[in-house]
């Protein structure tokens, strides 16, 4: 892995290896999640689909399909308090073209026309696309309510960081985008060229110097300045919040939100990963060998680390007659891991299953520009094989001393009426 | 005798190893050069759609639906270590999934390779229920079908189903129902492991960072050789009709959610490769994200970004299921109805073709990293009577013509079902 500056905040980030037979690269651009989120959030979407060269979805398809299915996606992630877009595409290698095609070449250049050469009408975004792209985002937002243990996770983020900008979903919200005009979009598109912090991140054979010499090109036509990106880092609630609501299902979900003694991404780590692994990571954890396995409570329990914010978020579908067993117990748990009430068996096993994981992210192009991609807000890249190694060297009492500082803030239970239509 | 097969296909620069184990197993291994980890799965032809054990007699006898679900979760457990805990002991990440067809259960890992092997082989060959795990088994998987009943992408498919098939059993429910489970025991469970679990209806596939003399060295250890051969499946009658052109359900959702199948039928039980790629191709020249009706379909605000279709087939059934949000999901319908009848009179155009088969050829490219996806593909392909490269060979002789001719026997209007979940 070599990493080069190409532009000021900009990092070329290129893995080089011929045992895949594709070429994938990744765009990120991270901004501070603000008010501004929703119309951030329309860029990824819109650019994937057009652009000036291609300026509607059906022929910029077709020459897609002309270069051998050659695909392009856009999301937007929340990481910290940051909002990244993230722009990917993956090609196949040259030594596959049927023709002797420059194939992955000719999709980089495809990627960076989509987010530096969009389809303008001179001063801004056309009025019709914008709709269109409204309406779609409006659907995103509003659909993610259909998966209930999303929903249930969602809900619980916006009452526990309600004055926080971690509580901002990264898509926005619905009456924002409504409200959204194309001067408010196309100013925001400016904004990010001019402030994001970015990383582009190749996986492929082929020599990484032409697409970072092209995107070095575009940035070089861009007044570049850079944002600081902060998150805030806070403690847990004396006296944990509980709100509960209720909707027409089968199966109540509980989220219950943590905080950390965290006061940094990098701040206890990677002992907290292990401390919270033995809690609610693995088929070893005690979260799903009492609650799922011993109490047949239900099918999932678990926990999940979100170090760039220092929370941990427990996540259950259960009963509703369970919910205050289910609770008792997570917390009881989380008693015994932090009173370092876990076998070294059971300590051991968190360690070799993380590694294990943390390595095996190298074998496919999407998980290894994903690896470097989330390093986005460092100032050094991490290797797989160097984080393993920090895995393996973390002690007992680093995973008592951080499970410690895991406390209780908010408690979040989707009820069913029991009134689900069969 | 051992029988080692060296399988190459040039232009994807790939070989894979086709073993005949003398246990009567099928094991297939795809080396990866210079891949980290290695993906195995041992997998049972055996799926929901098994509903019927053959007798010594040769009639069929009936199970409880959900069984072959039911027994992937109770094969995790033995007298002593369950395989979770014998995984946790060497860092793999295991699992086991049930589909319609077959029952897979596998490992990934990154170190401890042979022993990691070992476990697997060794607990799927050495079933251990009680009556008391199997109660205990009842709770978690009533969890996991009331979850389901929530997933309103679920629901949709299975009262697409429900309504599509009279008697086949792809219109149950892959986990069964809180009823059927609750007629399982152990003795129910026995019963299907030795119809189903014998290692000549069985198949061994890893893919990855993996040596074949060492996987041979395993499975020389654990491996029991047995008599057996593999499990029939019963043909059953399916009236060429669906039960009813239109299902609606309400559930939280925002926007209402639908699937349009159409129900097929042919005088054989399976599609060949042939067939199949062939509608992976027209269906893409109908309605995929070059297509005129797509465009029109989001430009008219009928669709959004998770419009899809999928050429759904098995063992007895098959059928085109076109999928989506919409506002207005009858409209959807007819226009995809209204398409088809286009395409009827005009025919497709060469390009278009020529287009969608370049696109389908870098697609298949491009599966050839994902060592899970290789795996699983060799498995099926074996299950199928195929193997992984013939797809490839396969493809490259498809012609419009094929296209054309499948397009006779497909998407017929009077055997669709709209199936639709509406907000509550």
């Amino acid at each position: 892995m070599t990493t080069q500056n190409i532009a000021d905040g900009v990092r070329f980030c290129s893995v080089k290896t011929d045992k895949f037979k594709t070429c994938r690269v990744n765009i990120s651009l991270a901004m501070p999640l603000d008010k501004s989120a929703s119309a951030r959030a329309i860029l990824p979407f819109m650019f994937s689909r057009r652009c000036a060269k291609y300026p509607d979805f059906t022929s910029l398809n077709r020459v897609l399909d002309g270069l051998y299915g050659a695909s392009v996606s856009a999301g937007i992630l929340k990481r910290g308090e940051a909002q990244i877009l993230s722009f990917s595409m993956t090609a196949i290698d040259d030594r596959f073209a049927l023709d002797g095609d420059k194939v992955a070449f000719e999709c980089a250049q495809l990627l960076a026309e989509m987010i530096f050469d969009p389809l303008t009408d001179g001063k801004s975004f056309p009025e019709d696309i914008i709709e269109q792209e409204k309406r779609l985002l409006v659907e995103t937002i509003e659909n993610e309510q259909n998966d209930k243990r999303r929903y249930a996770m969602l809900r619980c983020e916006q009452l526990m960081f309600a004055d926080e900008a971690y509580g901002i979903n990264r898509l926005g919200s619905v009456d924002e985008v409504k409200a959204l005009t194309p001067a408010d979009v196309y100013s925001a598109w400016r904004d990010v060229l001019e402030k994001a912090t970015v990383q582009i991140t190749m996986a492929s054979s082929m020599d990484p110097q032409p697409v970072a010499e092209l995107i070095k090109d575009k940035f070089s036509e861009i007044e570049r300045n850079p944002v600081e990106i902060k998150t805030q880092f806070v403690s847990g609630l004396p006296k944990p919040e509980y709100v509960c609501e209720t909707m027409p299902l089968k199966q109540g979900k509980l989220v219950m939100g943590f905080r950390t003694g965290m006061r940094s991404e990098d701040d206890m780590m990677p002992a907290m990963r292990v401390a919270v692994d033995i809690f609610g990571g693995g088929t070893y954890s005690k979260l799903f060998s009492v609650v799922r396995e011993k109490m047949s409570l239900c099918y999932y329990c678990s926990a999940a680390l979100f170090n760039s914010k220092g929370i941990v978020m427990v996540q259950s579908g259960i009963e509703d007659a369970n919910e205050e067993k289910a609770k008792n117990e997570i917390i009881n748990q989380l008693r015994l891991t932090a009173e370092g009430e876990f076998s070294d068996e059971d300590y051991s096993s968190s360690i070799k299953s993380l590694t294990d994981t943390i390595l095996g992210n190298s074998d496919t192009p999407e998980e290894i520009t994903a690896w470097y991609a989330s390093q986005i807000l460092r100032g050094e890249l991490k290797t797989p094989e160097a984080y393993a190694e920090e895995i393996r060297n973390v002690n007992r009492s680093e995973v008592v001393g951080a499970a410690k500082t895991i406390m209780l803030d908010t408690i979040f239970m989707l009820k069913s009426s029991g009134e689900a239509a069969e | 005798m051992m029988n080692i097969k060296e399988v190459r296909n040039e232009l994807l620069n790939e070989k894979y190893y086709d073993i005949d184990h003398p246990s009567g197993l099928k094991i297939l291994v795809m080396p990866k050069e210079n891949y980290s980890s290695t993906y195995a799965i041992f997998a049972t032809k055996y799926g929901s759609i098994d509903t019927m054990i053959q007798m010594s007699d040769g009639s069929f006898k009936e199970i409880p639906e959900g069984t072959a679900h039911f027994l992937e979760h109770k094969l995790f457990e033995s007298e002593d270590l369950d395989a979770f805990e014998r995984f946790a002991k060497t860092g793999a990440s295991a699992n086991a999934y049930t589909s319609f067809e077959r029952t897979g259960y596998l490992f990934s890992c990154s170190a401890n390779f042979k022993k990691n092997l070992e476990i697997l082989l060794d607990f799927v060959q050495n079933p251990y229920f009680t009556q008391a795990t199997v109660e205990k088994e009842q709770g978690i998987i009533g969890q996991e079908i009331d979850m389901y009943k929530d997933a309103p992408d679920w629901e949709v498919m299975f009262n697409c189903l429900r309504t599509m098939y009279h008697n086949l059993p792809v219109r149950i429910d892959i986990a069964g129902t809180q009823e059927s489970i609750a007629q399982i025991t152990a003795k129910t469970l026995y019963g299907c492991y030795d119809n189903f679990y014998n290692l000549h209806n069985m198949v061994l596939a890893v893919a990855g960072n993996a040596d074949i003399d060492e996987i041979i060295e395993v499975a020389d250890k654990v491996l029991k050789p047995v008599e057996g051969k593999m499990a029939q499946r019963k043909v059953i009658d399916e009236p060429e009709e669906v039960i009813d052109s239109y299902i609606e359900e309400k559930l939280s959702v925002a926007t209402p959610q639908f699937m349009f199948g159409f129900k097929e039928s042919w005088d054989t039980p399976e599609r060949t490769t042939k067939e199949e790629i062939s509608m992976e191709i027209l269906l893409d020249m109908i309605s995929g994200q070059s297509s005129e009706l797509y465009k029109r379909l989001f430009d008219g605000k009928l669709i959004n970004n998770s419009f899809g279709f999928e050429y759904f087939t098995g063992f007895g059934y098959s059928c085109v299921l076109f999928a989506g949000e919409s506002n207005d999901p009858k409209k959807v319908a007819e226009e995809i109805v209204g398409e088809i009848g286009k395409f009827r009179e005009t025919g497709f155009d060469e390009m278009a073709f020529e287009r969608t088969k370049k696109k389908l050829y870098g697609r298949m490219i491009m599966g050839m990293n994902d060592i899970e996806g290789l795996a699983n593909n060799m498995a099926v392909s074996y299950f199928a009577g195929e193997d992984v490269f013939t797809d490839f060979e396969i493809f490259k002789t498809v012609t419009l013509d094929d296209v054309n001719d499948i397009f006779k026997k497909t998407l017929d209007e009077n055997r669709s079902v709209l199936s639709v979940i509406n907000p509550n």
